[in-house]
């Protein structure tokens, strides 16, 4: 049974970073000041995160309210199973993010600035995933694309400038649409909690309804980066590599992942959306993004452009299980917040860790690698495995949960497209596994030598994570058991293995 | 009678005496006139809040002047309106007074110190005076004195455009309160009464419509004159842009207000009477308002000078305020209360900071001030968090009144308006960020901006606590609504209560 608790740490958890930001700003003149708060503020997050879980898992939802805003709309806090899997998954990515970032920025200008705001980023983050109603998630929502402006123009160059620019027009406009879309569910509801399975009265008008969707729908996939409102993603790679890493693969398009799954578990609910039937629209654009954006990648040669279009694709899994509105694609939903991050976040890590290393940015240039860096590539080669669908590999899981689960739902068309995004992906990540292992090094004065172990390290423990997620879903200390407790909340089932 | 019933009329008189010494007493002696205004204003202020927790225990404060009861005496009556306008007023003067301090010896030459804090004074004095006024004549003299004073400050700057700008102002102005004046000679005429709930009750007897839609055309068109509805707000920017800085902070932030109340007085008035429905005049002020909204932020956009675009914003935000009395429904008009207190907050803030910046380089084109956050953290720190108040993201206290009016649009079955709302954020937040990439993310293109200096303290306190208040002053939203609701209240059902 759900029992509520009045707890701080939902509060906390968040304040840390934010109080972190404003550490960095005021002593972050001196680099071990930075490194010191930055990574005191990561550690203590991740615990406070960590030490909420055990009592999540049994059931117990820890609140904070601190007050109404506006009439009937409380800044408040909520940790259900949910939002504690999506700041399980980031907070632990920011301890690895930030030990990276120390490592990779060293030497580049405006330190100060890209640390403060990167606290600043990850604070609204796991306050979106504790938000108790959806004022309280917008807040930080937009909060997160205003810290985010900062860190994607950090190079200052005409080129980022640009990006920052469409990053800001495509989330902004995507916020204004969301904003329309809260206004109306409050004018039907009164209310905008996300602690139920479904606010919206059944009775209400479909034409309503409708409205009401696409709004709410349409404003969070923005940053989920669902075609056609995805271009913002591939140009906001100029931004430096830990931050196309933590942002761009975890926190920005994740909030919005997120915010998708609460408009169709909390304020839809399933029961209502399979009456209506406008989710078997969104997956159908769902699966198109899936192919047209492994199309894409497959035409990148630049790395982190491969692997920004490789995103844009493997969000829309997320977007295409929780369509499916059955109990295992819920799953596959809710765990491919992991899955994908943690795959991804290696890429991005080993991207950066070459770049640092030999200069290379292009597939074209990875011949030979394999015998140069062999812990990287080797941490590469898991990452890409694991989108491929390999089995024993975190990948494997959604694909095969997203799988069954479409096929619970009556649409085996999907599992065709499981199939052939596997395809795809293996066509775009094994050319990179074949120029580093089997193609001799065109540069005979690269020598064999890791990047260094700041870098090195955090590289290897995600990697190491995507193997865990693969072989030890099932076992009970792992978010999995965590995304069970929130399928089962949104359908209504009892505790029970799928 | 309660002994702080008393404070009412010496809220009027204090500022009023003490602006009249000003100039007699401290002529050429500054620094002893700004401690003497800024004292002045304190009580003031001091006098307005005993005022308000007095009004919010009791609800309405009423004076008989000399002891005569309405409708045969004057009566000043302290309201919601007094809540908030008159306590902005107070705290709003007491902080630009402060920041003067500073601007005033660039900004205005030495024989006219004295003389700007006089009309400072004389100024808040008459907005008190017009804000506790229940009869029309009381109501025409204060708007005078208010009127006049601000004329004269904006003639106080130095520069040929200041002069003409306040010559446009001067009789622009004069024609709106001859308008007035002309309304109140007919009202006088058709009921033999000034007193405003009076002529509500006589007004239908007096059996006389064309006279009384006469009257409330005038009062009307004299109103929006002095509230700078769109689209007789052509005046305004040249007034508020060339102003110095702390008088375009008074003009944005609180006189323009004015003219809003004036609109909301007269409604109640005729709402009262009942002797024709007002669906013409609430639509006139819906259309008005959409109109201001979106071409007074386009109008922003295309500046180059800031002051100017801060100007034109006054422009949208008047509109928000208009199409929320417009739409006529509690929440509407409630965000449409709760914005004049909250915009004139931040448009203070925005005015003073941007002024501080204008006051350092000398230079007043946003592409003159690139960069000039590394040689001016406080003041752009304070510009930026004004600038995303104004542009209404949550939590800011620009938030409150879009997202009440945005409900209100839906109360009153005219949902596209909530686009009209967004539309507006967003192009907002086009300038606005304009001016921030400017101000942080540019590289100085003039030496003025590589030597400027931090303003001085006495500005950097105010603008700082003034962007802070702004930006998180959303949060108090459901306190600010609660304390206007009475009042909201009574907008509305004035008329019905018979």
């Amino acid at each position: 049974m759900v029992t509520e608790l009045f707890d701080l740490r939902p509060v906390l958890a968040p304040l840390v970073s934010a109080l972190c930001a404003l550490g960095i700003v005021l002593l972050g003149h001196h680099e071990r000041w930075r490194i010191a708060l930055s990574l005191a503020a990561a550690v203590v997050k991740f615990a406070l995160v960590w030490s909420m879980l055990p009592a999540t898992l049994s059931g117990t939802v820890f609140v904070f309210n601190a007050g109404e805003i506006l009439p009937g709309l409380p800044f408040a806090f909520r940790v259900d199973a949910l939002g504690m899997f999506f700041a399980l998954v980031s907070s632990t990515l920011w301890v690895l993010t930030t030990i990276y970032a120390i490592a990779y920025m060293r030497g580049s200008h405006a330190l100060r600035r890209f640390f403060g705001f990167f606290a600043l980023c990850i604070s609204t983050t796991v306050a979106i995933a504790f938000a108790e109603n959806l004022l309280t998630l917008f807040i930080f929502y937009e909060l997160l694309t205003l810290c985010t402006y900062p860190l994607v123009i950090h190079s200052g160059t005409l080129k980022a400038r640009r990006a920052g620019r469409r990053y800001l027009a495509y989330t902004l406009s995507g916020g204004a649409a969301l904003l329309a879309g809260m206004a109306l569910l409050y004018h039907l509801t009164g209310s905008l909690s996300l602690s139920q399975p479904g606010l919206v009265d059944p009775a209400t008008p479909p034409k309503t309804l409708l409205i009401l969707f696409v709004l709410l729908i349409g404003g969070f996939a923005v940053k989920a980066a669902v075609m056609p409102l995805h271009a913002w993603l591939p140009s906001a790679m100029v931004a430096p590599t830990p931050v196309s890493a933590l942002l761009h693969a975890v926190a920005v398009v994740k909030a919005g992942s997120f915010g998708l799954l609460r408009v169709i578990y909390n304020v839809f609910g399933v029961n209502l959306l399979a009456s209506l039937g406008y989710t078997a629209v969104l997956a159908v654009i769902a699966a198109l993004t899936i192919i047209v954006a492994s199309l894409m990648a497959l035409r990148q040669d630049v790395i982190k452009l491969r692997l920004a279009w490789s995103t844009i694709s493997q969000l829309s899994y997320i977007v295409l299980a929780a369509c499916l509105l059955t109990p295992l694609a819920a799953l596959a939903a809710v765990i491919h917040i992991a899955n994908q991050a943690f795959a991804k976040i290696t890429l991005f890590f080993v991207a950066g860790a070459i770049e640092k290393r030999t200069g290379k940015t292009r597939v074209s240039e990875l011949d030979g690698l394999g015998q140069i860096m062999p812990w990287t590539m080797g941490a590469c080669t898991i990452a890409c495995l694991s989108f491929m669908g390999v089995p024993l590999l975190a990948g494997f899981i959604t694909k095969w949960y997203l799988s069954a689960g479409a096929l619970a739902a009556g649409m085996p068309i999907y599992v065709a497209v499981m199939m052939l995004s596997a395809l795809l992906n293996a066509t775009y990540w094994l050319p990179i596994i074949y120029r580093a292992y089997f193609k001799p090094c065109p540069d005979p004065s690269l020598s064999r030598e890791e990047p260094e172990i700041l870098l090195l390290g955090p590289i290897l423990a995600c990697a190491a994570y995507v193997v865990l997620l693969g072989i030890g879903a099932q076992a009970p200390a792992m978010p999995f058991a965590l995304a069970e407790s929130a399928v089962n909340f949104a359908f209504g089932l009892e505790l029970s293995r799928p | 009678m309660s002994a702080a019933v008393h404070l009412l009329p010496l809220s009027v008189v204090l500022p009023i005496t003490a602006g009249v010494l000003a100039p007699a007493l401290f002529h050429r002696r500054h620094n002893a006139c700004s401690w003497w205004a800024i004292t002045a204003a304190a009580l003031t202020l001091a006098t307005t809040l005993t005022l308000v927790s007095e009004a919010l225990d009791g609800g309405l404060v009423r004076y008989p002047v000399g002891g005569w009861p309405a409708p045969y005496g004057i009566e000043l009556v302290f309201d919601g309106l007094g809540i908030l306008m008159g306590s902005a007023a107070g705290l709003l003067t007491l902080l630009i007074l402060i920041a003067s301090r500073a601007f005033v010896q660039t900004e205005a030459t030495p024989q006219r110190h004295s003389l700007f804090h006089g009309l400072v004074l004389i100024n808040l004095g008459g907005m008190n005076g017009f804000l506790a006024a229940s009869d029309l004549f009381n109501l025409f003299v204060f708007m005078e004195v208010f009127s006049i004073s601000a004329y004269a400050l904006v003639a106080l700057a130095r520069g040929p455009v200041a002069a003409l700008a306040a010559l446009k102002y001067l009789i622009v102005g004069a024609v709106s309160s001859m308008l007035v004046l002309l309304a109140i000679a007919l009202l006088h005429a058709q009921t033999g009464s000034l007193n405003m709930s009076d002529i509500g009750d006589r007004l239908a007897a007096a059996q006389a419509p064309a006279a009384a839609g006469l009257a409330l055309g005038c009062l009307v068109v004299g109103f929006l004159v002095k509230a700078a509805v769109f689209p007789l707000h052509f005046w305004l920017p040249d007034a508020h842009a060339s102003a110095p800085s702390p008088v375009s902070a008074l003009l944005s932030g609180l006189v323009v207000k004015m003219g809003i109340v004036g609109l909301i007085r007269t409604r109640m008035l005729f709402a009262e009477a009942d002797i024709f429905s007002l669906v013409a005049l609430d639509l006139l002020l819906v259309w008005l308002g959409v109109a201001a909204i979106v071409i007074g932020a386009v109008l922003a956009m295309i500046q180059r000078e800031l002051k100017l675009m801060l100007a034109y914003s006054t422009v949208t935000n008047m509109g928000y305020i208009a199409l929320g009395l417009g739409l006529a429904t509690p929440a509407a008009v409630g965000g449409a209360l709760a914005h004049m207190g909250f915009h004139a907050l931040i448009k203070t803030g925005l005015f003073l900071s941007a002024g501080a910046l204008v006051l350092s380089t000398g230079l007043s084109r946003i592409d003159d001030l690139r960069g000039l956050a590394q040689r001016m953290p406080v003041s752009s720190a304070a510009l930026t968090l004004a600038l995303l108040a104004v542009a209404g993201l949550p939590p800011t206290a620009g938030f409150v009144g879009k997202w009440q009016i945005a409900l209100g649009a839906l109360e009153a079955g005219q949902p596209w308006l909530i686009a009209v709302v967004m539309s507006g954020a967003l192009l907002t937040l086009a300038w606005a960020i304009r001016i921030i990439n400017s101000l942080y993310f540019l590289p100085p293109a003039r030496g003025q901006v590589l030597t400027a200096d931090e303003a001085p303290l006495s500005i950097r306190a105010p603008i700082l606590m003034l962007g802070l208040v702004a930006m998180v002053g959303g949060l108090a939203g459901a306190m600010v609504l609660e304390w206007i609701e009475p009042l909201s209240f009574r907008i509305l059902e004035a008329g019905h209560g018979h």
